[in-house]
């Protein structure tokens, strides 16, 4: 039998290898879905995918634990993503395989309303299309908003409706100018208005 | 009904099976079998940094350790030791030496294996112009900049813009673990005849004062606060550590309503939670008032809601 000084690291190790399974199998699927929803580059999504439990990895004993992981994870995630859309990407060798099982992915082309509706989606800030995401495609709270963007929950819910109402005039907006050509956009591949 | 909802682009069962349990089940291998470095791993703190300040937007406020990287150095012996990992001797068709007398170090190392050109830069100091040049010589078109990086990033690949034909030359366990575990992109792999245009990005010495454009952890090994345990402790304390090896925090990053920005000073009685490298002896601390920072604060708020997602 194995001193307790030998045993120990062995064990340690081993919570840590279950704690973060338990992590892992509980949030993989959101986690890659909130990317591949924030991207159209399904790379970056794999990378970020990677770095994303990567650092969850390594900060294991520092993270919140039950649903409150989960935020952490959609927070690390957003940052990490963030760099990546300011230019420099850096490829993860470990996210090789991941990459390959995305690279067949392409974001539906919408069609009649939704393009309407995504159309004025696409022209809100970034700060903004970030709070309407949480909500309608995460399914979030604001307190949970709050969580994931590091404020207060009053702040997060303030924005919220704030994005809300810029949402709806661009929406009214493009009713009034059904007849009039859109103004010109343009778009890096990431969505971020350039 | 929130109009966005009605367009979600993909819902996280389609994107689970977009990537194959297989494949996500090996991701958390690999993972977990990267050293955990408990307790001193961070996460990327950088905020979206074009609402940030002006100063700190675009390029220069990236920081990325998806991959981390190797001193000089150690990239110049993995030149040989990858060529050898290839198992079979491979068809040697450089280095070539290049540059005026003074330098006559190889900017890269080439050599024939099977199908393809393996290519490791064995020069990160020298310029873009003599990369290309080197590359044009076996028909490749292929432009390599570099970019100032924290010390233990120099001689290591920080990004790549290619077809999916090229693929990071890795040295497993050179280097400490980032998103690509303990696997250091050292350089590419680019199979014999490719026709397409790539960019390759890597990094190079910062000069003194130059900012760096990418950075591992401030405590990552080879960086200038490796070993030092500075999470929870006060502006003061970590200042105090700093000043012992001629370090100085040149900027402080805190929260404010939801964005991350820079500011000149802290209070001394602030918790340090992040550290980045910002240039040569120069790093940029995360600070907040409270500790656990105010993040953390908000994530242990009660919510009713379930954590389901309402997509698909």
């Amino acid at each position: 039998m194995p001193s307790l000084p030998d045993a120990l690291p062995d064990a340690v190790h081993a919570d840590r290898r279950r704690r973060f399974d338990e992590l892992y199998a509980a949030h993989n699927r959101q986690v890659l879905g909130y990317l591949l929803r924030r991207t159209e580059s399904t790379d970056d999504a794999a990378d970020v995918f990677a770095e994303t439990f990567l650092t969850a990895w390594r900060r294991l004993d520092d993270l919140p634990t039950g649903q409150q992981a989960g935020l952490w994870l959609y927070g690390t995630a957003r940052r990490t993503l963030a760099n990546f859309r300011r230019g420099e990407r850096r490829r993860a060798a470990l996210a090789g395989r991941l990459r390959a099982g995305l690279s067949g992915y392409q974001p539906p082309e919408q069609e009649g309303e939704l393009a309407d509706i995504t159309a004025a989606f696409r022209g809100l800030a970034e700060p903004d299309r970030e709070l309407l995401s949480l909500v309608a495609w995460e399914g979030l709270d604001p307190g949970q908003i709050a969580a994931v963007l590091g404020c207060s929950p009053n702040a997060a819910r303030i924005r919220l409706h704030r994005a809300r109402r810029r949402l709806a005039g661009a929406l009214a907006g493009l009713d009034r100018q059904e007849t009039c050509p859109a103004p010109a956009r343009v778009y890096v591949v990431n969505g971020d208005i350039a | 009904m929130n109009p966005v909802t009605r367009i979600c682009p993909v819902s996280d069962a389609e994107a689970a099976a977009l990537a194959g349990a297989a494949t996500l089940a090996d991701l958390a291998r690999q993972i977990t079998d990267s050293p955990p470095v408990t307790g001193t791993g961070r996460a990327a703190v950088w905020p979206d940094g074009r609402s940030g300040t002006g100063r700190y937007a675009g390029r220069r406020s990236t920081r990325h350790r998806l991959l981390i990287g190797i001193p000089v150095a150690a990239a110049l012996a993995l030149a040989g030791l990858v060529v050898t990992s290839a198992g079979k001797p491979g068809e040697k068709v450089g280095p070539v030496s290049f540059g005026p007398a003074s330098a006559r170090a190889a900017v890269l190392s080439v050599t024939r294996h099977g199908g393809y050109l393996r290519v490791i830069v064995t020069n990160p100091l020298a310029d873009a112009k003599q990369f290309r040049a080197e590359f044009a010589r076996y028909g490749l078109d292929i432009s390599l900049t570099l970019v100032p990086a924290s010390p233990s990033l120099v001689g290591t690949l920080v990004f790549t813009e290619s077809g999916p034909s090229i693929t990071p030359i890795t040295a497993v366990g050179r280097c400490d673990s980032g998103g690509g575990g303990s696997a250091c992109p050292v350089g590419v792999e680019v199979p014999l005849g490719y026709k397409g245009y790539a960019q390759l990005t890597f990094g190079r010495a910062a000069r003194p004062g130059e900012r760096y454009e990418t950075t591992a952890p401030a405590n990552a090994p080879g960086e200038a606060m490796h070993g030092l345990n500075f999470a929870g402790k006060t502006v003061a304390q970590v200042l105090a550590m700093l000043a012992a090896r001629h370090v100085t925090a040149a900027q402080y990053l805190v929260n404010v309503r939801c964005q991350n920005v820079l500011r000149a000073s802290a209070p001394a009685s602030w918790f340090v939670s992040n550290a980045d490298p910002w240039a040569p002896g120069e790093v940029v601390l995360s600070v907040s008032k409270t500790w656990p920072d105010r993040r953390a604060s908000c994530a242990a708020t009660p919510s009713p809601a379930p954590f389901t997602p309402k997509a698909g």
